[in-house]
């Protein structure tokens, strides 16, 4: 079985990382392309043994499974060009936040009858083999692929099955999780220099309690709140300092930030499925490049897109 | 090599659980005391197989290495029972927050010339083997006491020896750490939840977030902040999501705590010093019942007291930190 990423940035890295660390998939039958060959994690992949292309149909050529690891704007680009290169053995797995299995569907049934989508939500830890991933199986995906990207992922940390419904609200929740805790980890090491420890110790002894808190609640079944009791021993430093998170609605800012998460998810589908890119948007990207080539047309729309892949000039996109 | 506890509550259970966990002591090597034998604790560390006592001189005699696993306000009192106890052999590990290796040295070397103390600060994670432990070294204890406690603690999880004026800015840090963590993915489920996850799903997804993300941190040399920078794509649901978050000062409310931990911890250390237990304090403690005893004075408890009470037939009574 050979997997294959469209994208080569940092979700493309982590994964593979984390899938040849646990020894699922010799990275020999990993490959990924990217127009952009500056990227850093390109040079990683390419150090890791995969093979790198800056062609898209290429990859969907050599690959069985094949994970769409780009923008999520960029997906319907990528749809078009690899379309036709689409066979019965493929298994399209999208890991773009807010792209519904049914926009992918929409677009790949135009060149082949029953593609085999599914949708996952991911976050970077994988590349540790900690990884939270959840998916959710499209119209025609079968039981054992499932199973397959389940294997695959859960070989990189947590995974489970959910309805598709539920995964703007893992976005907001597991996928952008990490960034949560690398802030609240930067503080409170600011904390611990405040109070005279040295800086490597202070990031070291803060992200070693954050992790250990949260192993002892995968591996318990008490509710966080018993286990916060636990520690927190009458008129004792811990509840003292507790007092002044609770002050300040600590709890309240986690909520609304898995709450912005969520919705801004929501957001960014909603603009996909108008199926159209700002120039604003692709400024954001490289297809500016390949705009600014002679005789491409600077419309932004899905034929546009056709056309621009149909030239010479492989699409550019980030992951 | 056997090892002891004076105290047989959630630190002690914790490390124990995490000792036997790892194999690196046998639990019939392992004695702990306590006079409430109704702790939750307590069946705990009986079913793991530790051998458990009324007697701070029993478990002290059966023991190399004693681990002081009692409230920091108890250590006093304890100090006064087992002090005719120690030996030469012993090396005491005082767990208690804010409890300085100095006032303990003071107090045991009533009874002996140089005894071996060491003082240290771990949290409860040891009991999965990942706990973040510190310790300083007394002015007896030698290279390899040091050596000794590292490779217990490094079994359970991380630690490091540090000078001992760094201990209560640890505490507020890695010692009260837990609790942070725990309100904080009380709260992302709760988030969760909003958006229409499960609850279930909800706290299994937070606890593993803030898992994969402190390991990538431990296991990386990049800046939390180059991390934090490496998930946030531009436009995207992320950086919308901290905005949110700074504009609350979330930040700060964290160095807060850790600053509030640590100051408790040294006002802590203060009361302790002062040898004093207030009669409030006793309240907390289940010494009220020693003081109930007929013929046991009420009033202004204080260390010459402690040790009356500690030579009539009641034992002591202290509850785990």
């Amino acid at each position: 079985m050979s997997v294959g990423f469209i994208g080569a940035g940092q979700l493309a890295h982590a994964l593979v990382k984390g899938f040849t660390a646990a020894g699922v998939i010799a990275t020999h039958k990993i490959m990924a392309s990217s127009p952009d060959t500056e990227l850093p994690t390109v040079s990683g992949l390419r150090k890791m043994g995969v093979n790198f292309t800056t062609s898209n149909k290429e990859t969907a050529n050599r690959s069985d499974v094949l994970f769409l690891a780009v923008k999520p704007h960029i997906i319907p680009f990528v749809l078009d060009e690899i379309g036709p290169d689409i066979q019965d053995r493929h298994l399209i797995v999208s890991c773009a936040a807010g792209v519904t299995i049914s926009s992918i569907e929409k677009k790949l049934v135009q060149y082949r009858p029953a593609p085999r989508v599914m949708r996952c939500m991911t976050n970077t830890p994988v590349v540790v083999r900690e990884g939270a991933t959840v998916y959710a199986v499209g119209t025609h995906a079968e039981a054992e692929d499932g199973r397959l990207l389940e294997q695959l992922m859960a070989s990189v940390g947590f995974c489970t099955e959910v309805e598709e419904d539920l995964i703007d609200a893992v976005t907001g929740l597991s996928g952008s999780g990490p960034a949560y805790a690398f802030t609240a980890l930067d503080a409170l090491a600011d904390g611990g220099v405040k109070m005279g420890l040295p800086r490597r110790l202070a990031v070291r002894l803060g992200a070693q309690a954050l992790l250990g808190a949260a192993k002892m609640l995968l591996d318990s079944e008490q509710h966080p709140g018993q286990l916060k009791d636990n520690v927190c021993s009458p008129g004792g430093a811990t509840i003292h300092a507790l007092h002044f998170l609770e002050s300040g609605g600590f709890r309240s800012l986690l909520i609304n930030a898995v709450e912005a998460s969520c919705i801004r998810t929501r957001e960014l589908q909603s603009l996909a499925d108008q199926e159209s890119i700002s120039p604003a948007a692709i400024k954001k990207t490289t297809l500016d490049k390949v705009l600014q080539q002679p005789g491409v047309a600077a419309a932004g729309g899905p034929k546009a897109a056709v056309s621009l892949f149909n030239k010479s000039n492989p699409g550019r996109k980030r992951n």
